[in-house]
């Protein structure tokens, strides 16, 4: 899975979302804006539906205004009179409505205009008739509403109204249609819009499982990975244990194999001291026989001049021959030692810390007395280790505090304890001379010291403190400036770890 | 001593051998000395052509060994020893450079008489052998026999 497929499908996911909402806002728009449409279409249906409704109200009042008036001149029934004064009255009124109904249209107008005109004089005929006939004179009605028929207000009525009807019935057709059209629209809109966003959607879906997939494999490595990292930190620590071991089995040896020559090479030197003694004393008597003096019965003998100038030297080179490998052997001691403490298994017990380092405070009472040394044990985490080494870490620590501290200053040694995350640290503080920081490594070294070379040592503790540390699990580290005490932080698990090197064989 | 008891020197250091021996005679010990630098020469001396130790068989001998041979440890010397019916009752004193307690305790197990470590002080080490010398001129050494 490399990342720019990673980038892509990220990117390719969020425009698939973006357009899915998008086609909903698009297709939501879209459906408010039609269905107002196909309102407003209906209406307008509706609309035509009523004026056809109108134009056949009014023929129809027309029609029952005429025929009340024929009515009445053929019977006089007042009855007849009442008919025709009340579809008159309405007349007017329907025309008005349709004439409103109609307003939008112009070819409508027009048609109005004309029916208006035909409807009128149709009216005063059917007035004048009326007239006529409450004035007795039935036979000019008669004669009137015959002539009436043939003025062509009748023809012109009929046409005019066939005409409305059959610009009304266009209209209704015209505006169905787009009535329809609209409908159709809008729904095949939703129906694409849905099917986009179900595709958009199942695009998604593929994303999200195949994101999810590389997703699944990318943990599949992961484990891999983590396990592989594992067996080979594990196999890197056994090489690491086996090279550990191979030193400490490597420095044994040979310091034990330089022991056997260092014997014989301290053997012979103080037999050959031995040997000077009786050459120079036989110097000594051959000298003071040869100049006539009586060799004296026992003791020394002196020398005299470059004889005495030959046996200092003599002394002088074995003293520094001796003196060598006395420290040559100290050296070797103290890796042996080492190498002992690598070997020696541990043996891990609760321990009772503060007792413990007041058991050790106790032991250097004497040397921090002598110092003018104060030491100080605060409250200390407990913690499972093993004791033996513990008393080694501590007691070379406050031993190095009290043996280092500033001449002139009474020494103030402070050992305190805190825990963190499963750890115990320590600090083991003093207010002695210091280290420089440039030496903070160099002390650790083994056979390496620093600062003024006043006192007595082999430069091992501190490298064997650290190896004690490192051994149980810990750390070990050193804050200190020259002149301005030290601080001593040893960080030791606080329960005894399986994995600890219990033993290096 | 009533027997004259061979000092039977096991020790592949001849600088050692030569120190060890003059320190030895220097307490007055004046019994024969027989210096083996490798572990092979001192067993054929020892158990004889045969292995058996038969060849030993009623002299009186004291064992000085060394741990570190180039052939072999002193150990398997030590445990033959031991083991051998002829040989087991003659004194074994382990001189070596060797202080590892494991490895003393180990001696001794094996039926080791004296244990050693050569000091590197040489007066310290003249001293010890003079001692040592002065322990030989007293002790009684069974003639390798039963």
């Amino acid at each position: 899975m490399n990342a720019e497929a990673q980038r892509r499908r990220t990117v390719l996911q969020t425009l698939l979302l973006s357009a899915g909402f998008f086609v909903l806002v698009a297709i939501s728009v879209a459906s408010i804006l039609l269905v107002n449409k196909s309102r407003e279409d209906n209406s307008w249906v509706l609309h035509t539906v009523e004026a056809e409704n109108q134009i056949s109200t009014l023929l129809l009042e027309i029609r029952r205004a005429e025929s009340a008036t024929r009515a009445y001149l053929l019977s006089g029934g007042p009855q007849f009179l009442k008919e025709y004064q009340i579809a008159a009255a309405s007349v007017p009124a329907a025309l008005d409505q349709l004439s409103r109904l109609t307003r939008d249209n112009p070819v409508q107008i027009q048609n109005m205009a004309k029916l208006r005109k035909a409807v009128e004089q149709r009216l005063t005929e059917f007035a004048r008739g009326i007239d006529r006939v409450t004035n007795n004179d039935v036979s000019t009605a008669v004669t009137a509403l015959r002539n009436g028929t043939s003025t062509g207000a009748v023809e012109t009525i009929a046409e005019v109204g066939r005409d409305m009807r059959a610009e009304e019935d266009r209209l209704f057709r015209e505006r169905t249609e787009t009535a329809d059209r609209t409908q159709l629209l809008a729904s095949s809109v939703t129906i694409a819009g849905s099917g986009l966003v179900l595709a958009l959607a199942f695009g998604s879906v593929l994303l999200v499982r195949q994101s999810s997939r590389a997703r699944d494999l990318a943990e599949t490595r992961l484990r891999d990975a983590n396990l592989n990292l594992e067996a080979t930190v594990d196999e890197r620590t056994a090489d690491l244990r086996e090279a550990n071991n191979e030193i400490q089995r490597f420095a044994y040896i040979v310091s034990h194999d330089l022991r056997s020559p260092l014997v014989n090479i301290m053997g012979f030197t103080s037999e050959l001291e031995e040997l000077s003694g009786d050459i120079f004393r036989r110097i000594g008597g051959l000298t003071q026989a040869a100049t006539g003096v009586p060799p004296p019965a026992a003791g020394e003998i002196a020398l005299e001049g470059p004889d005495q100038q030959l046996s200092a030297d003599f002394s002088e080179a074995l003293g520094f021959i001796k003196s060598s490998i006395a420290k040559m052997d100290r050296l070797i001691s103290a890796i042996l030692n080492l190498t002992r403490e690598g070997r020696r298994e541990f043996v891990p017990v609760q321990i009772d810390t503060r007792e413990l380092i007041e058991a050790i405070v106790a032991t250097l009472a004497h040397q921090a007395s002598e110092a003018q040394a104060e030491i100080h044990v605060e409250p200390l985490p407990n913690i499972v280790s093993d004791r033996l080494a513990l008393e080694q870490i501590f007691s070379n620590l406050i031993d190095n505090g009290i043996k280092y501290l500033k001449s002139g200053v009474p020494g103030d040694i402070r050992i305190r304890g805190r825990t963190k995350l499963g750890y115990a640290i320590f600090e083991i503080t003093d207010n002695g001379r210091g280290i420089d920081p440039k030496d903070h490594q160099r002390i650790f070294d083994l056979f390496r010291r620093a600062g003024t070379q006043d006192k007595p040592g082999q430069g091992i503790g501190l490298a064997h403190v650290r190896a004690l540390v490192r051994r149980l699990g810990g750390t070990m580290s050193v804050s200190s400036e020259l002149n301005a005490g030290s601080t001593f932080v040893i960080t030791l698990p606080i329960n005894w770890n399986a994995s600890n090197r219990n033993s290096d064989q | 001593m009533t027997l004259p008891v061979s000092i039977i020197m096991i020790e592949d250091d001849e600088g050692h051998a030569r120190l060890i021996e003059r320190n030895i005679r220097r307490s007055g010990v004046n019994n024969e000395i027989i210096p083996f630098t490798n572990g092979t020469d001192a067993m054929r001396h020892l158990f004889g052509a045969d292995g058996s130790g038969l060849a030993q068989k009623g002299n009186a001998l004291l064992i000085l060994l060394d741990l570190n041979l180039p052939d072999m440890t002193g150990i398997d010397i030590l445990r033959q020893i031991k083991e051998n019916k002829y040989l087991k009752s003659s004194p074994v004193v382990v001189l070596t450079t060797t202080d590892d307690s494991q490895e003393i305790k180990r001696c001794y197990e094996l039926g080791c008489n004296v244990y050693i470590t050569k000091p590197v002080n040489y007066e310290n080490f003249a001293n010890a052998i003079r001692q040592l010398g002065l322990f030989f001129s007293v002790i009684q050494v069974p003639p390798a026999a039963s």
